[in-house]
């Protein structure tokens, strides 16, 4: 059986399969807390590198290996998220790969304490285009201008910050409403609100 | 008049340039990665007692020789030839030889990398999105992928956003299926054999 559901039904590439022997000179006591630092990683928490290389210094791994290792455990957690796999699946998978029994219970383990949290940072790091990140307004009131003495007219002020879709770079777009054509957006927006509302 | 030296100090001499150039070796290579670093002459030149512009060409001269080496991947052989010329002790010839070797593969990759390149290929990301409304028209559906191709050339990273249906995007992927099929044909595994 060659398709696996953690690699989203596909052959496992062959650098993990590679990399399975590597994982089962450590221990799997220290594998597991390998895996805890790897979901940091994943997670943004940031990972402690002095950790890491204390619980591979028993395995006696060089730079590559631990390069390798956690290379490795980030793609099955990873990719085991993406997919919705479940721990039982993972770990019957994992083991069919030849990761030992005591590594597949405690990396499956792990994977099931964070799998929301997991899939909750991939969902907030899908393609987003022109992120909107900030609304400001105001409420203008012109009395007079140079083209007429009474105006006597409320305007919005919009400013808005959002991302360039290229270049991922903030954008500053300020635009003025008038009444009118304010209460117009206004609906609309509103209209979407409704819509958004009824698919959540 | 010739210099006569005593074998001992024939001895420390070679040793210590023997060191010297097991540390300029190393140093050389670093500069080849990451650029020259003007402080390290003074601060050799300093230890040794000499010019710091002569520290300064004896260390582009290691990179020269290192880089016109890998250039042209020129065998053990060629290259124990080449320094022999230089007149330097076996000791000494060994130690470039090694630094050569060693360092053989890195260099090269080093020395790929200026050519002229168009942006490539980085990484692509996707999504795939429903229209289910919009302001003119309600009750649709209509999905589309939305990607944002990454791109890499020698100045930076760049990146295009890409919108298309999904029709659309299985043709894009028959045609680069056909591109790639077009290496397995005849005429391309001809040429490719010849080349080889």
């Amino acid at each position: 059986m060659d398709r696996f559901r953690f690699c989203g039904d596909l052959d496992c590439p062959d650098w993990v399969l590679a990399e399975m022997s590597t994982l089962a000179r450590m221990s799997s006591v220290k594998m597991k807390l390998l895996c805890v630092q790897v979901i940091k990683d994943l997670l943004d928490e940031g990972i402690d590198y002095d950790k890491v290389s204390k619980l591979t210094s028993d395995a006696k791994f060089e730079s590559g290996d631990i390069k390798a290792s956690i290379a490795v455990l980030s793609f099955i957690l990873s990719s085991a998220a993406k997919h919705d796999v479940d721990s039982d699946s993972l770990s019957s998978e994992l083991q069919q790969l030849g990761l030992p029994k005591e590594h597949t219970t405690g990396l499956c383990k792990s994977y099931e304490d964070k799998h929301s949290a997991l899939q909750e940072k991939l969902r907030e790091i899908s393609l987003r285009l022109g992120r909107l990140e900030a609304v400001n307004w105001r409420v203008d009131y012109t009395l007079s201008s140079s083209e007429l003495k009474q105006v006597n007219e409320p305007t919005v002020q919009l400013k808005l910050q959002a991302q360039d879709p290229e270049t991922d770079s903030t954008q500053t777009t300020v635009v003025t409403i008038t009444a009118d054509k304010f209460r117009v957006l206004l609906t609309e927006l509103k209209q979407a609100q409704t819509m958004m509302n009824a698919l959540q | 008049m010739l210099l006569v030296l005593s074998e001992e100090h024939n001895e420390h001499l070679g040793s210590f340039l023997v060191r010297i150039v097991g540390e300029s070796g190393r140093i050389a290579v670093q500069f080849l990665k990451k650029g020259s670093n003007p402080k390290i002459y003074e601060g050799a030149a300093r230890k040794l007692n000499v010019w710091s512009g002569s520290v300064q060409h004896g260390l582009e001269g290691l990179m020269y020789l290192l880089t016109e080496s890998c250039k042209l991947t020129i065998s053990e052989e060629d290259f124990q030839d080449s320094v022999l010329v230089l007149g330097f002790s076996e000791e000494l010839t060994e130690l470039l030889l090694q630094l050569y070797l060693e360092n053989r593969k890195e260099i090269r990759q080093i020395l790929s990398k200026p050519a002229p390149s168009l942006p490539h290929y980085h990484s692509l990301e996707w999504r795939l999105d429903v229209q289910l409304s919009s302001r003119p028209l309600r009750h649709q559906l209509k999905p589309t992928v939305t990607l944002k191709l990454h791109l890499e050339d020698g100045a930076g990273r760049s990146a295009r956003v890409l919108q298309t249906d999904p029709a659309t995007l299985q043709h894009l992927i028959d045609e680069l299926e056909r591109a790639l099929a077009e290496l397995k044909s005849s005429h391309c595994r001809r040429i490719l054999r010849n080349i080889q």
